[in-house]
């Protein structure tokens, strides 16, 4: 290359200009954070005038940067520019291609000095930077499988693994006796994945939503956790020490044996309020007999307004508005029970009442809304009390005395307490103060707890809580905090202060995996059996270590690799745990998403594709033509099914998820409850079709009424063949038949099993939950005309212009922006996870918006904006693999036109609602999409080149080893945790062959990595520190 | 101002977008510079408020068909009458503001927003993983710590009887968070003053952190690289939080001072308090938690549907439904209309309450009041079955306030049309005078883009 004058001389000035800026600066190489001892070495700035300063110094200062006044810029400018630095120096960015390289060893030179200056300040990021997941494919993919890296020994760092957001959820459901279950298939399952109920807990481990690998072992619990947390482990103790233990005493023993005197106590008071509650009347009847009356207080009838007029003059709030809630209308019945008697009118009955809850000393607000409640409404009352069966359900409290030592004690307390004109509830409540002082003092006399009730209550929370003993150690440590507790506190708080703290421990949120014993040639110990337990388990569920696993860890069978393996097999192959796949899509009326593989493992798929992003994409329902809110869900759990089912094929599973051509639509994904549904509507059909059925009378239907009901036909029941207000059994019967028609006489195979109207109840289709399957809609994503659906019963099945996961329309919509496509992330997703290929940091001044332009596509937009130079250096990277997917909308809608959808461009406007199977959208000009791209990356000649569309790339992705292996590499970071580095170039290699050789197992690739060196083998943080 | 970068990179909101966590943490942050701290309360009401209803009664002909049109109009609020039920903030127009035009369908509508009216964001329904981000009350929070950083009330039920204790709030410190919230007088009055309350669980606490403290630091002396840090950020936020309550309880007698008076009919949950006596009741909490300085920003749901109403004057004997008011069901001859206002009218007698008692506390060379705003808004918008095309926003602000808008009846271009301004524009006006340089806070309305209009940015008209 022949350098031009201009450029020759320009950068000889830079040079001897940075030389002299550098030699005004003090010698001593320091502290970057330092503006006064500051300097760069002489090599450095050698090596900056070079090949650095002619575009970063005084005439130029490209991306705004500029090096040659290092050593005068403040300290925290400095640390900024010399991060900058060392990345670009690191990633090879700098210098740009075109321009001079330095050699590897200048290059390493300029990095080593640039390292020691942002050590000694602490201010360097790289480190941390590299270790994020956005980082991993820095590492050179060719030099990772070449096998020139094989022999190094592959390790894991010691290391806590702060918790997920799952694992948070099991910890709390299992510390607090929390089983979830759930009807699958008609069979009650327990299930993980769902939240506690017990008590309001709030997650403070969320996890990143980025697609990839979302779950590293490098965050650090911080403020935001701790705060969260505090309040988490009180709501959490409060369960365990006030609910849990009283209730189950097999729940913490020592608990229930150090609370036994306040339960004794709390049960006593229990008792003598719920008796006098129910029966003080009566009580004290025969305790103050002939005084009784004389000692009630002078009754006060309380103001109500005047009855609402009955003549329709004014409109009444309907009954289901005005009822004063369960608790109320319990009082009110019972009382009405009490008093009610033949002939008697309902004044005088509601008198009767009034004077009761008078003397019982109920609020006058309340007395008054029950009277109000009366007066407007007995007679919805009556009629309501005989509809749900109030007397079966409220049974009358049959006066049975206490023993007689309750009793005497309850009657003495009657006749200290009772004072003349004392309302009964106060006289409970006197009562009530003066058994809790009691109490109190015998509780004191009592002392706290003896020590080995302590010991005890330590070792068992430390059990629940920690899932393991204490050391010596800790018991005493312990057991002398929970003293203090115990002295300053009464016993519960003192106990729930203890839960806290174990709670609130770093071990309760930090899982373990730390090397234990011998260490092997290569500085490496094998995980500790306890840890390693933990480690797989975690690897495979968000679960701890079932019984098979944590037995094997007791037992020293968790301390080879094959031991290691045994259990992953195991654990792999088990079908008998379910999961709710993500409570966010989970309804257990609707959306049935599910799975009995361990979740981590299709969860893996999940993450990494990417998919269930599309729920945070909101879009106009009318773009869509249908409702898109409630179709996205069924969206995602079909894809979610869609991977289930390849993962339990297992084989050939990258090249299946990449390229099938087969889908879930609309179905629960039990084949057979489908083809009956479809079957009911076909003879539904089958049946009336030739009948005249749409000028059917009610009479009509009465003379089919027997069909009708053996076929259940939705909204009509056959007892009752009349209308009778909003029940209409006609119209529900045409609006069936019409449905129905419109899925079959154009000589469909099958219909598809949806409700034709909205209603409550079951009809044609059920998830596997039992609930209603709905959102047919979810077919359009599919361009499937729902007037037109030969509907295949058996699922997945092929669906037209798809090729795999990159075509469902799930991944389209979780990589589209809410108004149109996303050609940029879709590449750069194709680039990063499936070509191993890095994409720079966006730059902070680049200015991100695609200009409008009612008269072109999203394309052509989007190439005017990134045409120049300086933007395609990285968008020739995203680009042509992102626009390959143009021939499908941001709805994941196959086209083959691009509809402009600006208001200038509006050919026909379409009404906002109407039927599943209508198309509501409006019509817009449009242009020819361009779906031609371009693959580079693969590493291999036969495939990268020109592709003509999304098809013809995906099918050029599947046959690449790169994608293959690229694909290895983000599975190894979600089991490992973190990044991959040279050192584990044999586990990559290694679980790459255990694909191939298996014939395309994915279990196969997590045995493999599970049982790897980079699994198994730990090695001190200390080697790491010390490497720095 | 500052620029985006510069705020970022000094703000938690950067630090928390590399987190894993929520911000949480930021709120315990300290204060920083001398001058008085800006303080926020968003009052939320369900059942909508019509447009119409906040309508000023002396509006001119003209005015009147440009309001009734929904034409953009500003007057000023000096030279007409209120409507009946905001007079008792007459007194205070010339710090009042009826922002009507906002709209939010970009959140939920219908009967419930639940997180997503503060968010600007739609939550499908009331998923945890639908809350997209923290909501704007905790964003302003985070601006103005605090040692609560952020203080949450509310009075919502299951239509015949009241939450009690600490539930579930609607704000959202972080992205699929929610926030917990005090659901009647005596349980936040117990928390909020427990330092001078309860001292002992204060000790207690504190005795429980210090154990903890020294067992961390014990182990993450041993540790060494970033592994330490795993440690010593936590040992840090142990410390932070002791930090914390060593100020609250530095802050006890200045709390004693303020400490509010509860009536014991909300002992226990409160079973037999009327909602006016409820209200009354917090509009106390929420007063004494802002001038002892506790917190910054409060967030009150004061009603939602499922609220019960009990005590209503005109309606005293009644169980009142909102939502069978929404539906337009009368209760005892009284039609749904009347009660709508009285409830109203309680409600405003609220913010008067705050809007009085913080004028009449010194700050500065003024009152607290000075650097206060307090904003009364519908969770969801425009009526009980709503689209979200207006959310009207009735707001108080003192005269160090960072936004022109005082004193004047302002109605914005309406939905679908230009100049258009969303629920996402007004937060973003709010955290852009604030010092939050953001672009644009909240999601975009989706029919605005298909109609390809500018809205995102802030109100430029009132950045003062």
């Amino acid at each position: 290359m022949s350098i031009n004058r201009t450029t020759f001389t320009a950068r000889r000035h830079a040079v001897v200009l940075f030389t002299c800026i550098v030699a005004s600066a003090c010698v001593d190489v320091a502290n970057a954070g330092s503006a006064e001892t500051f300097a760069v070495s002489d090599g450095a700035a050698s090596l900056m005038g070079r090949y650095c300063v002619r575009c970063h110094g005084e005439q130029k200062q490209k991306g705004k940067m500029r090096l040659d006044t290092l050593a005068s810029m403040d300290a925290e400018a400095r640390i900024d520019l010399l991060n900058r630095m060392q990345e670009a120096i690191h990633f090879e960015d700098m210098p740009p291609e075109d321009e001079k390289q330095p050699t590897a060893a200048e290059r390493a030179q300029l990095e080593q000095w640039v390292d020691g200056v942002l050590t000694r300040a602490g201010g360097s990021k790289l480190d941390d930077k590299l270790r994020r997941p956005d980082y991993g494919n820095f590492v050179d993919h060719d030099k990772l499988f070449s096998g020139q890296y094989a022999d190094l020994k592959p390790f894991t760092y010691d290391r806590r693994w702060l918790i997920s957001e799952y694992i948070f959820n099991e910890k709390f459901n299992r510390i607090l006796n929390e089983k979830p279950s759930l009807t699958i298939d008609g069979k009650r399952q327990f299930v993980s994945g769902l939240h506690t109920k017990r008590v309001m807990l709030t997650n403070p481990f969320l996890l990143p939503t980025d697609s990839g690998v979302r779950y590293y072992a490098n965050e650090t619990l911080n403020g935001g956790h701790l705060l969260t947390m505090i309040t988490n482990a009180k709501n959490a103790a409060e369960c365990m020490a006030a609910d849990l233990a009283h209730r189950d005493k097999r729940y913490l023993p020592a608990v229930t044996a150090i609370m036994e005197l306040e339960d004794k106590q709390r049960d006593t008071l229990a008792k003598r309020r719920n008796f006098l509650e129910h029966h003080i009347q009566r009580v004290l009847e025969d305790v103050f007999k002939d005084q009784n009356a004389a000692l009630l207080p002078e009754f006060v009838r309380v103001d109500v307004p005047e009855p609402i007029p009955t003549d329709g003059t004014v409109k009444k709030a309907p009954f289901h508005a005005a009822n004063p809630g369960n608790e109320e209308t319990e009082i009110i019945f019972r009382s009405m029970r009490r008093y009610d008697a033949p002939g008697q009118s309902n004044a005088d009955l509601i008198a009767k009442c009034e004077r009761e809850w008078f003397y019982f000393g109920h609020d006058a607000r309340k007395i008054q809304a029950r009277i109000t409640f009366l007066n407007n409404y007995m007679e919805e009352w009556r009629a309501n009390i005989k509809q749900y069966n109030l007397e079966n359900r409220y049974k009358v409290v049959e006066y049975r005395p206490l023993d007689d030592a309750e009793m005497q004690a309850v009657t003495a307390a009657l006749r200290e307490n009772r004072k003349k004109g004392d309302r009964y509830n106060a006289i409970i409540d006197k009562c009530m103060a003066r058994w809790e002082e009691a109490f109190e003092r015998e509780r004191v006399a009592a002392g706290p707890p003896g020590s080995d009730q302590v010991a005890a209550l330590v070792g068992q929370l430390f059990d629940q809580i920690l899932e393991r003993a204490p050391s010596t150690e800790e018991a005493e440590k312990y057991a002398a905090l929970a003293r203090t507790y115990f002295d300053s506190l009464d016993r519960i708080h003192a106990i729930e202060k203890l839960i806290q703290t174990l709670v609130l421990k770093s071990e309760f949120v930090y899982r373990y995996e730390f090397g234990q014993g011998k260490t092997d040639a290569y500085g490496r110990r094998m995980m500790s059996p306890r840890d390693a337990s933990y480690a797989i388990a975690y690897a495979l569920t968000d679960d701890s270590p079932d019984a098979e696993l944590a037995k094997a860890a007791a037992e020293g069978r968790l301390s080879t690799r094959e031991d290691y393996e045994r259990e992953v097999r195991r654990m792999l192959a088990r079908r008998d745990l379910y999961y709710v796949i993500d409570e966010s899509v989970h309804n257990p009326n609707d959306i049935a998403n599910f799975t009995n593989m361990p979740i981590r493992e299709l969860r893996f798929f999940r993450e990494f594709f990417g998919y269930p992003n599309l729920l945070s994409i909101f879009k106009d329902n009318k773009r869509f033509g249908a409702d898109y809110d409630n179709a996205r869900r069924r969206l995602v759990t079909e894809t979610d099914r869609l991977v289930e089912y390849i993962l339990e094929k297992d084989k050939d599973v990258f090249g299946q998820l990449l390229t099938t051509d087969k889908f879930y639509v609309f179905h629960s994904g039990d084949n057979e409850a489908m083809q009956a549904s479809s079957d009911r509507i076909r003879k539904i059909y089958d049946y009336f079709k030739d009948k005249d059925w749409q000028h059917f009378e009610l009479e009509d239907l009465a003379k089919h009424k027997d069909f009708i009901g053996e076929m259940k036909m939705r909204g009509i029941d056959v007892a009752r063949l009349k209308k009778d207000r909003r029940y209409n059994p006609l119209n529900a019967f045409k609006t069936q038949m019409e449905s129905f028609t419109l899925r079959l006489d154009k000589g469909q195979t099958a219909a598809a099993p949806y409700n034709s109207f909205p209603a409550h109840g079951m009809a044609n289709a059920a998830s596997r939950l039992g609930g209603r399957l709905q959102s047919p809609e979810v077919a359009k994503f599919f361009n499937v005309d729902m007037a037109h659906w030969d509907y295949p019963t058996v699922q997945p099945a092929p669906m037209e212009h798809r090729k795999g996961m990159l075509t469902d329309p799930a991944w389209l919509i979780a990589f589209a922006h809410n108004t149109e496509t996303d050609p940029i992330r879709r590449g750069k997703w194709i680039r990063e996870k499936l070509l191993a290929g890095t994409i720079p940091d966006v730059p902070i001044t680049v200015d991100a918006v695609v200009p409008e332009d009612p008269h072109k596509t999203l394309r052509q937009r989007l190439d005017a904006k990134v045409s120049d130079e300086y933007c395609w250096k990285c968008h020739k990277k995203m680009n042509p693999l992102g626009l390959t997917f143009e021939m499908y909308d941001d709805f994941g809608r196959f086209r083959t036109d691009e509809r402009l959808e600006y208001p200038e461009n509006l050919v026909k406007k379409h009404p906002d609602k109407g039927p599943p199977h209508e198309d509501l959208r409006d019509e817009y000009k449009t242009l020819p999409v361009n779906a031609k791209g371009y693959l580079d990356g693969t590493g291999d000649p036969k495939l990268d080149g020109e592709v003509t569309d999304a098809l013809d790339l995906i099918d050029r992705l599947s046959k690449s080893d790169r994608v293959r292996q690229s694909i290895i590499r983000y599975a190894f970071r979600y089991f490992m945790g973190r990044n991959e580095t040279l050192s584990d170039s044999k586990t990559l290699i290694d679980a790459d062959q255990a694909y191939l050789k298996s014939g395309g197992s994915f279990d196969e690739v997590i045995v493999s990595l599970l049982t790897s060196d980079s699994f198994i083998y730990r090695k001190s943080i200390k080697e790491y520190a010390h490497a720095e | 101002m500052p620029s985006r970068r510069t705020f970022l990179k000094t703000s938690a909101l950067g630090a928390g977008a590399l987190a894993l966590t929520p911000s949480f943490d930021s709120l315990l942050g300290a204060q920083s510079g001398g001058d008085a701290p800006r303080r926020f309360v968003f009052i939320r009401k369900s059942n909508g408020v019509r447009p119409n209803e906040v309508a000023l009664p002396t509006f001119s002909d003209k005015d009147k068909e440009l309001d009734k049109n929904k034409q953009p109009l500003e007057v000023d609020l000096e030279n007409h009458d209120l409507p009946a039920w905001l007079q008792p903030l007459h007194a205070h127009k010339q710090h009042m503001t009826i922002l009507q035009g906002l709209s939010c369908m970009m959140s939920e509508n219908g009967h419930w927003s639940y997180s997503s009216v503060l968010g600007a964001f739609k939550s499908g329904r009331n998923s945890l993983s639908g809350i997209k981000r923290a909501t704007i009350d905790f964003e302003l929070a985070k601006l103005f710590p605090s040692p609560f950083g952020h203080v949450e009330l509310s009075l919502t039920g299951n239509y015949s009887s009241f939450r009690t204790g600490i539930v579930s709030g609607y704000s959202a410190p972080a992205a699929h968070q929610r926030n917990y919230c005090y659901a009647d007088p005596q349980t936040a009055y117990n928390e909020l003053f427990k330092s001078v309350t309860n001292p002992d669980a204060v000790d207690s606490d504190n005795a429980m952190l210090a154990f903890l403290q020294n067992e961390e630091t014990f182990k993450a002396d041993v540790l060494e690289g970033y592994e330490k840090l795993k440690l010593s950020n936590h040992i840090e936020s142990i410390e932070s939080i002791r930090a914390r309550n060593k100020k609250l309880t530095k802050m006890a007698d200045a709390i004693a001072k303020h400490l509010p008076t509860i009536d014991q009919v909300h002992a226990d949950g409160g079973p037999n308090a009327s909602t006016p006596e409820k209200q009354k009741a917090m509009t106390d909490i929420l007063v004494a938690a802002l001038i002892t300085g506790l917190t910054n920003v409060v967030t009150y749901t004061i009603d939602e549907l499922s609220t019960p109403i009990r005590g209503l004057p005109g309606n005293e004997s009644d169980h009142i439904s909102i939502h069978e008011l929404g539906h337009n069901g009368g209760y005892s001859g009284v039609s749904a209309d009347t009660i709508r206002e009285h409830i109203r009218v309680g409600h405003i007698q609220q913010v008067a309450t705050i809007v009085e008692r913080l004028k009449q506390q010194p700050e500065g060379d003024g009152t607290m009041f000075d650097n206060t705003m307090v904003m009364y808004f519908p969770e969801n918008g425009e009526t009980h079955h709503s689209r979200g095309t207006e959310a009207p926003f009735v707001i108080l602000a003192g005269k160090n306030c960072k936004l022109d808008l005082g004193g004047r009846y302002i109605r914005l271009p309406n939905h679908g049309t230009e100049g258009h301004k969303t629920i996402g524009n007004w937060y973003t006006t709010l955290l852009n005078a604030h010092g939050n340089p953001i672009e644009h806070y909240g999601d975009l309305d989706l029919e605005m883009s298909r109609l390809k209009l500018d809205q995102e940015g802030a109100i430029k008209r009132f950045l003062a």
